[in-house]
């Protein structure tokens, strides 16, 4: 039986999506289900003076109106609202009080027999308010911004800041070519296509079933748990299937919080949907105003590195990431210096977004290169691999693997860079200009411990659990390949179960590290069980695998196969006749190896084309070739998709994607997808994805995972190459038609 | 009268009644059917994650209309077979969902029933040649993926799509043809009482009755500006009355000097014959909206919604076009330009109504062209449009008609740089500069997201400049903003 680790499975939940059979959070119903609507704040700062909702209640079939003054019992302590990955801070907590800290918070659910009802009566609640002064413009709070500490939660202190190295001031002053500028990156929304919602079912016995749109159902469970004094066993979380999540659904959103209030005051089943409107008021990718500064030798090495960063959390918590460290990981330099400060503005707090932090902050680095290689008269291209760096330049280590050398080489070739003519404004098709621009990707290669349940029966069939998510990644897909593998059974034997707080352990689905840390899990449990079936065999009369060692056996083709002496083989069935068994469950965590003398990433190379009619300033991205490192790759159809979808969110993030908010009234005035504008099938062109061969042995399957180095450089490439077509160098994303001309 | 609307689900009928007059199809198909394959994603019309099918009977033939359900009032239904997702697949895939799987259209899942059955759609399109790559970024420029960045849908779309239908919708069209004629009948349809009623009259005398005596009542012809103002505006209307039904009302005549378009007539309908006065009104129609919203929204609605970034009144007003108003049994016309008055006021008197557009076709010496410009290339608003027509004689132009989106507050003539183009020689541009100083003059653009008014002034003029251009030559490629004669018309 051939592999199925490697190759182009189509996914499992395939034919459930096709159909429409798949099921969201909002979709999941009960008896006597209720449905609730959102009333949300419409200013920026200050308190609720007086909230009055007699008109919404008198409308027939309204049951109730929660608000801060009715609300159910809630934790008055901080602490039970932080979730597994919450920043430093006191997180919000809706409905909580008269507090108003962002426009478009929650300050009322209307519940009603019927959705429509709900919808309307909300509109009839009256709030008057105190309103307080508040900034949400960035720019404004740039000098009260403060720097960032390292963050109080572990699970958050990888992005502690990173150390400088050298005397960069010195370094760069004496640079013999000098490049500094200033980039921003607006705030963006995450927008996936499925609406915010949960579903909070009161079974008979009063316990909770919630459904929830959530990239962790334990941290979900933990949350509830925290916040409603429930025990672990009142409360189970689903999600077995969600409709995008990019970062969105890491944290508790508070439609879950909602759903269940709603559901405790009136002991009854309640589903809370956010319009798209509303979705503006969850997290989003902070703003981030950067300034580089280069220093290189007239030969194109690098010597120093700056990178100053101001990046945009809420007033009441500090979310960042370790937005400044890529730039000195990146490339060869002695001297390097950061400084990363944050601005706290009068919104929600910001929270992951695809690539956080490298999506926006190697966005600005390599448009800074792009400008150095500019100044040094030196290819793009040939500039980065003058600063290549074998070596982690934080930490001075080498790399478990890294094939960028690689990337660069069949990607400049796919693309034909080698035609590019340098000088800007050269290149043109008719009256088009014509611009190539490249950039280089870099993401981390996490893994994190999880646990693993295998059900193995007699009839060859078994069943995977684990308490992750598929969040559209495929993971469903990828746990079946590598389960099938590793149990030596064809993939139609093996069932996976996940999106389901009850089961085994599981970090959040995020950061692209579930693809390595459930495969690893799989493998390890899947080891329980070839050993126990091994214990079995061995048992048998005259068995031929008696004087054979635990590590000398694999499952192949419904067989326990000697790996010297394929002849010596004992079916599974065979193996679990001889003790009797049925079944066989295994459950198992796997702690990922700490292996802290080597760095662990991925990387790629991005090489654009954009071809732009310069009176109108119309720019198209004709051509994308990404050519990705990130070690073993698990499924080509999956992967492929995943970078796909990477580029064309790094596109959106350079041409289109900003969040535009009215400072005067603090409120998001492109609130909806008419006019945040993501990239739509047409935008889109000839996208090449290419893998290099990347063999790593940080875990046993070699696997990286892929979620976000698809997007990261693209901007960046984009932006190079409206450079390189039209000699102008915008700054500021995203490149829109009046920034272009002015 | 009928006091019911009536359409096919799954060969049955459905007959409602009592319901909400702005009672949404995706709404009736989630929450009243509980048939949840359907999905929302914005409830605007933007994203394309509700797309339906309308299965109709148009003189003898099929046609299956891809919709957004979200924003579509369920009357609008009536006399249609709705087929959304959950009925394709029936023992096996259909072959477009098989392709879906197979060339891994679908990652979170979300936006897939909405792409299936908009490559349903693309299914059945009556086709002429080949399907090429553009025809289907085209038909499913409507639907957004946040996941998959798109090409493995279209992908699926190439594989699945190309050959004639063979699927049991195809194999059951005569059956199908005999229980939608049996929904057919000439009767008006109120569902309702006075107060609260979803209208659809079948004649035009019905409907200059039922306006002249409720003139307070909200016409609707697509739904695709109205249907937002319950869903996003959360407003109430209480009188509807759905245009869909009028007999006439859609009627096309295209005449050797001009085309009248019926107020109800699609976008869909109108590109052919407008693309045949001049290829950049069927590139304009292309990027008007998605398929979705081109397969309902009227020209007439375009014209009456009264918007100042609506895309056909300028070109139509560059044109040459007369508006045909009816109030009870009296019709005017007017020039198009006159009905826009003030941002939100047209000339329209209560009870009257859009009857039909009649517009000018070009002369031997006349000279078009028309640039859509905005933020976004396709599926977007314009955040400028501009329409010109030049009538040449010889080297000079006799006379110019320019009109502009986005620049006003209305839909505007140019009338400064018209003038200033009179005698002008297409041969030297230095003869151009007045005109382009006029068109400046001609307006003073707003602020907003969509653009700046620096950049709408620039762009008002580069859009001059560009069409004198190819005035002046042969129209050639290099000056276009999109392809000319690109062909990527699907169907009709
Ligand atoms: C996603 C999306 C994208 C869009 N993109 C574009 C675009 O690119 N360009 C563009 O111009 N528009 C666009 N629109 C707006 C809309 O589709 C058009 O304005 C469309 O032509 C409206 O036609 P309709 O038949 O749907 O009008 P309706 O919504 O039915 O009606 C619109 C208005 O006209 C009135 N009305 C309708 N018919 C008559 C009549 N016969 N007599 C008097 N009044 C009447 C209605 O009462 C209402 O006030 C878009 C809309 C959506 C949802
Ligand atoms: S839900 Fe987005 S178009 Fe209908
Ligand atoms: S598959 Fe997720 S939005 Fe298309």
């Amino acid at each position: 039986m051939a592999p199925y680790i490697g190759t182009a499975v189509s996914r499992v939940d395939g034919v459930a999506k096709v159909t429409g059979a798949a099921k969201y959070a909002a979709e999941f119903s009960a008896p006597g289900l209720l449905y609730a609507s959102i009333v949300s704040a419409t200013i920026t700062k200050g308190r609720i003076t007086r909230i009055d909702t007699s008109a919404a209640l008198a409308v027939e079939g309204v049951l109730t109106v929660l608000t801060h003054e009715n609300r159910p019992r809630m934790a008055d302590k901080d602490e039970a609202y932080k979730d597994e990955v919450a920043p430093d801070g006191s997180p919000f907590r809706p409905l909580y009080d008269d507090k108003i800290k962002f426009n478009g918070q929650p300050i009322a659910l209307v519940v009603a027999e019927r959705s429509e009802i709900a919808r309307f009566a909300a509109s009839l609640v009256v709030v008057e308010y105190g309103a307080a002064a508040y900034v949400t413009d960035v720019f404004r709070r740039r000098e009260a911004a403060v720097p960032v500490k390292a963050p109080a939660n572990p699970s958050e202190a990888l992005f502690a800041p990173p150390k400088p190295r050298g005397d960069a001031d010195r370094a760069l002053a004496a640079a013999a070519v000098r490049h500094e500028g200033e980039y921003y990156v607006p705030i963006e929304h995450h927008n996936p296509m499925e609406l915010y919602a949960a579903t909070a079912i009161v079974d008979p016995d009063g316990k909770l079933t919630v459904y929830d749109k959530t990239q962790g159902v334990q941290n979900i469970q933990h949350y509830l748990c925290g916040v409603f004094g429930l025990k672990s066993d009142d409360v189970k979380v689903m999600n077995p299937y969600m409709g995008g999540g990019f970062g969105s659904g890491l944290r508790p959103q508070f439609e879950v919080v909602l759903a269940v209030l709603a559901a405790r005051a009136l002991q009854r089943s309640v589903r809370v949907v956010l319009t798209r409107q509303q979705m503006y008021a969850l997290g989003y990718r902070p703003a981030m105003i950067q300034r580089i500064a280069l220093g290189a030798n007239r030969d194109g090495t690098l010597d120093a590195i700056s990178h100053d960063a101001i990046t945009v959390t809420s007033q009441y918590e500090d979310f960042y990431r370790q937005e400044t460290a890529w730039s000195g990981l990146l490339y060869t330099s002695a001297n390097a210096k950061y400084a990363h400060r944050l601005a706290h503005l009068d919104l929600a707090t910001s929270c992951d977004m695809r690539a956080p932090s490298a999506a926006t902050a190697v966005y600005a680095l390599e448009a800074a290169m792009d400008e150095l290689a500019v100044a040094l008269k030196l290819d793009p291209l040939e500039l980065r691999l003058r600063c290549y760096s074998d070596r982690d330049q934080h930490e001075d280590r080498p790399y478990s693997s890294k094939a960028l050398r690689e990337c660069y080489r069949q990607g400049a070739e796919a693309f034909g860079w080698s035609r590019r003519n340098p000088e800007p404004r050269s290149m043109r098709e008719g009256t088009d200009l014509v611009g190539w621009g490249m950039a280089t990707g870099v993401w981390d290669a996490f893994q994190a411990p999880i646990t693993v349940r295998i059900v193995l029966t007699a009839n060859g069939h078994a069943e995977v659990a684990c308490a992750t998510s598929d969040i559209g990644t495929g993971t469903y897909t990828i746990m079946a390949q590598v389960a099938a593998d590793m149990l030596g059974l064809p993939l139609d034997n093996i069932s996976i179960k996940l999106g389901d707080s009850s089961l085994p352990q599981s970090p959040v689905e995020g950061g692209s590290w579930i693809a390595a840390s459930v495969s690893n899990g799989i493998a390890t449990t899947a080891a329980r069980i070839r050993n126990e079936l091994l214990r079995l065999a061995k048992q048998m009369p005259g068995s031929p695998l008696a004087d054979v060692g635990s590590d000398d056996v694999a499952l192949a083709d419904g067989k326990l196969v000697s790996k010297r002496d394929s002849s010596r083989a004992v079916s599974i069935a065979d193996a679990m006749r001889q003790g009797a068994v049925e079944r066989i469950e295994q459950e198992e965590t796997t702690n990922p190896a700490q292996d802290e003398k080597r760095a662990h990433n991925t990387h790629s190379a991005i090489f654009a084309e954009v071809k732009i009619d310069e009176q109108l300033g119309v720019i198209r991205v004709t051509r994308v070739v990404s050519a990705i490192a990130a070690g073993r790759i698990l499924n080509t159809k999956t992967a492929t998709s995943q970078i796909l979808g990477g580029v064309v969110w790094g596109i959106g993030m350079a041409l289109h994607e900003e969040t535009q908010i009215d400072h005067t009234f603090g409120r998001i005035v492109n609130a909806n997808i008419a006019e945040y504008h993501v990239p739509v099938h047409a935008d889109i062109h000839d996208i090449k994805v290419i893998f290099v061969d990347e063999p790593d042995d940080s875990n046993p399957l070699g696997i990286k995972g892929l979620g976000e180095i698809g997007i990261v450089g693209v901007a960046a490439a984009v932006a190079n190459a409206v450079y390189h077509a039209t000699g102008k160098r915008v700054r500021d994303l995203p490149i829109s038609l009046d920034k272009l001309l002015a | 009268m009928r006091n019911e609307i009536r359409f096919l689900r799954g060969g049955r009928e459905v007959r409602l009644s009592g319901f909400s007059p702005t009672l949404t199809l995706l709404d009736y198909l989630r929450l009243h059917e509980r048939a949840l394959g359907t999905k929302e994603g914005c409830a605007e019309g933007d994203c394309g994650a509700c797309t339906v099918v309308l299965r109709r009977c148009v003189d003898g033939h099929v046609t299956y209309a891809p919709v957004n359900s979200c924003i579509l009032f369920a009357g609008q239904a009536d006399g249609a077979e709705v087929i959304a997702v959950d009925d394709l697949a029936n023992g096996g895939l259909h072959p477009v969902q098989q392709a879906m799987v197979e060339s891994h259209g679908s990652q979170c899942g979300f936006c897939t029933p909405g792409f299936v059955m908009a490559l349903f759609g693309l299914y059945h399109a009556p086709r002429k040649g080949p399907l090429t790559r553009a025809a289907v970024n085209d038909f499913i420029a409507g639907n957004l993926c946040r996941c998959t960045g798109y090409r493995p849908i279209v992908d699926a779309a190439l594989a699945a799509c190309t050959a004639p239908p063979q699927d049991r919708f195809a194999e059951d069209e005569p059956e199908a043809v005999r229980r939608l004629a049996a929904l057919a009948d000439d009767a008006d349809v109120l569902v309702g009482d006075d107060r609260r009623f979803f209208a659809a009259p079948a004649s035009i005398a019905s409907l200059a009755d039922i306006y002249a005596s409720h003139p307070d009542a909200v016409l609707v012809s697509g739904a695709t500006d109205v249907g937002l103002w319950i869903t996003k505006q959360l407003r109430d209307l209480p009188k509807i009355i759905w245009l869909g039904r009028v007999r006439g009302l859609d009627a096309i005549s295209d005449e050797p000097d001009a085309v009248t378009f019926g107020a109800t007539v699609t976008h869909q309908a109108a590109m052919p014959h407008l693309a045949a006065i001049d290829p950049d009104l069927g590139a304009l129609l292309r990027r008007f909206a998605g398929r979705q919203v081109r397969t309902v929204g009227t020209i007439g609605g375009n014209i009456a919604n009264g918007s100042p970034i609506g895309d056909t009144p300028p070109a139509l007003i560059a044109l040459g076009s007369t508006l045909i108003l009816q109030q009870g049994d009296t019709t005017r016309t007017l020039p198009l330009e006159d009905f826009f008055i003030a941002y939100g006021r047209q000339d329209r008197r209560p009870g009257e109504f859009v009857r039909a557009v009649r517009v000018a076709k070009l002369g031997p010496d006349d000279c078009f062209r028309c640039y859509k410009i905005s933020k976004r290339f396709d599926s977007d608003i314009s955040a400028v449009m501009g329409a010109f027509r030049f009538t040449r004689n010889g080297d000079h132009i006799a006379a110019a008609r320019i009109a502009f989106g986005g620049m006003a507050a209305t839909p505007r003539r140019a009338a400064g740089a018209e003038a200033a183009l009179a005698g002008v020689r297409l041969s030297d541009p230095t003869t151009w500069s007045a005109a382009l100083t006029a068109v400046d003059a001609d307006f003073s653009p707003l602020d907003d997201q969509r653009g700046s008014a620096r950049y709408r002034r620039d762009t008002a003029r580069a859009l001059l400049r560009k069409a004198l251009i190819e005035a002046a030559g042969t129209p050639t490629r290099e000056t276009r903003v999109v392809d000319i004669r690109e062909d990527a018309v699907v169907g009709r």
